[in-house]
């Protein structure tokens, strides 16, 4: 079932994958705007929504990245604007540490990034797809271990 | 001149137990013991092949102790006093309720090394350690080995061979000196290219039994009934036998380490393949130094810096 859908949109989209973590309160809200707004955006994102970037576990980045995501985008509310106060204050903290361990098991560290941008934000939101799509288009396709799986 | 057993005498009376190592199968192998009873006393050792991290049983300890007046006694080693300290930092153990014998550290044998460094054969039947070297005698004679030509590869990067936090301490050897690039063996594979890195990883990890030793001798592992590693709700890695699923395995476990490891390198000893899964928590640790100057498991007051933020930082 779930390989007829890939299919079916990898026929009519790029076959390039972003999965970008947003957080419910602010980027998921500017993503909304963007697309309220009808800001052109590459069509590489795909969305989880996560309640707050502090649910963020840094496993899930390279888990993304091991599958063959060919990028990982996370963002939430700007530092201080959290709406559970320091979620995101916790979570710049993993990302970073995550983001910098990523070379040294061999994975580019250029297709990981993370951001803030509010719900107002959605000029903000196309800039930071548009600009990290352009990245992973440079990059291409990311084998991760889909071929070590079995 | 106090000697490991003149110590532990005289603490017997604070402690209801003390753990430490006696002889195993063979005087090369100690074994981690708990001493309950006075007269096994003289059965305590302490010597460079006593390699096990005794703060592995702490927590459990704690977790199922009774609440007595009386202490836990434990022989620590530099790097077993940074366990113990991170266990206190995080709550897992209370400080109050033990009494740390500290142990100046010359460096631990690695046994696969010593054994390639024999010329002999013969059953051992005694190890002693003096001025720098290993001797062992079996029924082929005596035989000298350099310590140094058989240490382990975290004490060639050990920074505190001195413990950090003890109670009394015992100064039967020299510690180890502070090397002078203690991230060498990090910075050698950073050295090579991304893919090399990829492949590095992949061929080490292959090998990669998922027997689980090298997180159950980790002393800060301390969920280990819990581990994602075998929960089915969510299923993180899958009972296959890839490279990919072992490649997740060790992830959770460097993750759930960041910013706690503290280089004790029990994971490595303990891996039965040979596997430096070490090297990936060093790079952790090189990580929380760079951006917070942080060396775990040194100041028992601290807080690890992914249990905390700074909310004065700007620019991430
Ligand atoms: S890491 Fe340091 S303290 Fe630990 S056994 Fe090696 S030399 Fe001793
Ligand atoms: S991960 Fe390895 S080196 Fe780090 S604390 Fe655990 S056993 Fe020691
Ligand atoms: S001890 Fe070695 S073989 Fe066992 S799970 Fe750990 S890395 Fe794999």
């Amino acid at each position: 079932m779930r390989d007829e859908a890939l299919n079916i949109t990898n026929q009519t989209e790029a076959s390039l994958r972003i999965v970008g973590f947003l957080c419910n309160w602010c980027s998921y809200g500017g993503a909304d705007t963007a697309g309220v707004c009808r800001f052109r955006q590459p069509p590489l994102l795909r969305i989880v929504r996560i309640p707050c970037t502090g649910r963020m576990d840094p496993l899930f980045v390279i888990k993304a990245l091991a599958q063959g995501a060919d990028g990982v985008l996370v963002s939430g509310c700007h530092p201080k604007d959290c709406h559970y106060a320091v979620g995101n204050l916790y979570a710049r903290r993993r990302l970073e540490m995550v983001g910098r361990f990523l070379p040294f098991i061999g994975i580019d560290p250029r297709r990981f990034r993370f951001t803030w941008v509010s719900a107002s934000e959605g000029q903000r939101w196309q800039q930071v797809v548009t600009e990290f799509s352009e990245v992973i288009e440079k990059l291409g396709p990311n084998p991760g271990l889909r071929s070590h799986a079995g | 001149m106090n000697t490991l057993q003149s110590i532990v005498e005289s603490i017997w009376d604070q402690v209801d137990v003390v753990l430490g190592w006696r002889v195993g199968y063979d005087p090369l192998h100690p074994v981690p013991t708990f001493v309950r009873d006075r007269k096994d006393i003289a059965s305590l050792i302490w010597n460079p092949l006593c390699a096990p991290n005794l703060s592995v049983f702490l927590a459990k300890f704690f977790r199922t102790a009774s609440q007595r007046d009386k202490k836990i006694g434990i022989l620590a080693k530099g790097c077993d006093s940074r366990s113990l300290t991170a266990l206190i930092q995080e709550g897992l153990v209370d400080r109050d309720r033990l009494l740390i014998v500290g142990l100046t550290c010359p460096g631990t044998v690695d046994p696969d090394a010593l054994a390639a460094a024999r010329t002999q054969s013969g059953p051992i039947t005694a190890v002693a350690f003096a001025n720098g070297m290993v001797e062992i005698t079996s029924a082929d004679g005596v035989e000298c080995v350099p310590l140094d030509r058989v240490i382990e590869r975290r004490c060639q990067r050990c920074r505190h061979a001195h413990p950090v936090l003890y109670d009394v301490v015992l100064h039967d050897f020299e510690p180890r000196p502070v090397p002078k690039d203690p991230f060498a063996h990090v910075e050698a594979l950073e050295n090579q290219s991304l893919e090399a890195r990829k492949a590095f990883w992949l061929k080490e990890l292959e090998r990669c039994l998922r027997c689980y030793a090298c997180r159950n001798a980790c002393p800060l592992c301390v969920c280990q009934d819990h581990c994602l590693a075998e929960s089915r709700t969510p299923k993180w890695v899958t009972q296959k036998d890839t490279v990919a699923d072992k490649f997740l395995f060790h992830m959770i476990h460097t993750l759930h380490l960041a910013g706690r490891c503290t280089e004790c390198g029990e994971c490595e000893r303990a891996c039965p393949m040979k596997i430096p899964v070490g090297l990936l928590k060093e790079k952790t640790a090189q990580i929380a130094m760079d951006l917070w100057h942080y060396e775990s498991g040194t100041d028992p007051g601290a807080r690890p810096p992914l249990l905390s933020y700074d909310a004065s930082v700007t620019g991430i």
